[in-house]
């Protein structure tokens, strides 16, 4: 145990992750096109604080949840990214997934208006 | 060799190279990422795999010794031959429960969390399964047993693979020497193993030695055009221990309870395997990787 402690100690102390920074546009749909080959997509939405984002892709939303110097992605049906739930600027993306279960992701406002149907 | 472990012996070898791949990495000398929680999941994991080894270790060890009971030979633990016929044997057999361990979901079950860090570091070797024993994959091994290995001798070639498994997860060492390559597993080809990318799904599978992968139609060699990354198909989005060590026996579970009619197949077909298709599996995801490559005309 004081070893487990110890050599996590030592990787937070050495900081030693893999460089990223916040997201932009660019990066995003860098990952999603790796994430999701050949999809394209209809709109995307970063996060204001560049963790996380959102894309449209036809009747699919695209997720992208942050997660240590990594990503995980999902996709949900676009109604159900538009009716999650929006409140003090976080949209909270429920994921129906043992393995990522809820998306945060800081945007401005929510649902676009042009995109809602 | 009563009470010989070489899993416990190489303990402070573990810590102690991983002392070394974090401090080298921050010298810029070796190539390592090491990310605070996904540190902590890793060893954490392994920490508790003991704990967790030890429920089902008894049942394990008394399986194998009814087994022995009725060995076909009576083979000697101090002999060579015996020694070298058990490293084939034995590698053998990890080879073909590591192959069902991906292939099958309910052992992927038990055998995920090995794969759900992002990073690939000597860390990453530790974060062991806690659901292993109760998922009986220990069965296979028992006709080694049967055929006349002692349960002792067949517990340290089985810790001896787990301590030879350990050093080859590392982006450390780019290339071994060109003939380890050819017949051992080395870090290359794990690395293959541990990447998500489709080419390289459900690949490189060997213990100690690659060419059981070669034998089977398995192998895949580490392309400089194409960087391994790191994960599962679908990543964890949490650090939470508890969700990397029984994700996928919920997932499951629900599945199963959601689709009852089908509840063989969401147990024991391949991981992503679902009843009307909407799911993918490796094989999906390579071939929708090859078409797409044959319409960018990038095919080779």
């Amino acid at each position: 145990m004081a070893a487990v402690a110890g050599l996590v100690g030592l990787a937070a102390w050495v900081g030693i992750a893999r460089p990223g920074g916040p997201l932009d546009v660019e990066r995003v749909r860098a990952i999603l096109a790796v994430e999701f080959p050949g999809r394209m997509l209809d709109a995307v939405w970063v996060a204001t604080d560049g963790s996380g984002a959102l894309a449209r892709s036809g009747g699919m939303a695209l997720v992208l949840c942050p997660i240590g110097d990594g990503f995980a992605a999902r996709q949900i049906p676009w109604a159900q990214a538009v009716s999650s739930s929006f409140r003090n600027g976080q949209l909270r993306i429920d994921l129906a997934d043992i393995a990522a279960p809820v998306a945060t992701i800081a945007l401005p406002s929510w649902p676009p208006k042009d995109l809602a149907a | 060799m009563k009470g010989f472990d070489p899993v416990q012996l190489a303990t402070p070898l573990f810590i102690i190279t991983i002392i070394m791949e974090i401090v080298l990495a921050r010298l810029g000398k070796v190539k390592a990422n090491y990310e605070t929680k996904d540190t902590a999941v890793s060893l954490g994991m392994g920490l508790f795999s003991s704990v967790a080894g030890l429920l089902t270790a008894g049942v394990a060890a008394a399986a194998a010794i009814w087994a022995w009971q009725y060995r076909v030979f009576d083979i000697p633990m101090t002999a060579i031959w015996a020694w070298v016929a058990l490293f084939l044997l034995e590698d053998l057999t990890y080879y073909w429960f590591h192959r069902l361990s991906h292939e099958r979901r309910f052992w992927w079950a038990a055998h995920v969390n090995h794969h759900t860090s992002q990073h690939y570091n000597l860390s990453t070797a530790l974060r062991q399964t806690w659901t292993g024993g109760l998922a009986g994959t220990w069965a296979l091994w028992l006709p080694l047993a049967l055929l006349g290995f002692p349960p002792a001798m067949i517990a340290i070639q089985k810790g001896i693979s787990l301590v030879y498994q350990y050093w080859i997860h590392t982006e450390a060492i780019r290339r071994m020497p060109v003939w380890f390559e050819a017949v051992f597993n080395t870090p290359s080809h794990h690395r293959v193993h541990h990447a998500r990318n489709p080419r390289y799904l459900d690949s490189n599978y060997a213990g100690i030695l690659i060419v059981w992968d070669k034998l089977f139609g398995t192998f895949q060699p580490e392309l400089d055009e194409e960087p391994c990354r790191y994960g599962i198909v679908r990543n964890l989005s949490t650090f939470n221990i508890l969700r990397v060590a029984f994700h996928e026996w919920i997932g499951m579970a629900a599945d199963v309870v959601r689709h009852p009619r089908h509840a063989l197949g969401y147990v024991f077909g391949r991981p992503g395997w679902s009843h009307d298709g909407s799911r993918d599996t490796s094989a999906t995801l390579k071939a929708a990787w090859v078409k797409g490559r044959q319409e960018d005309g990038s095919g080779r």
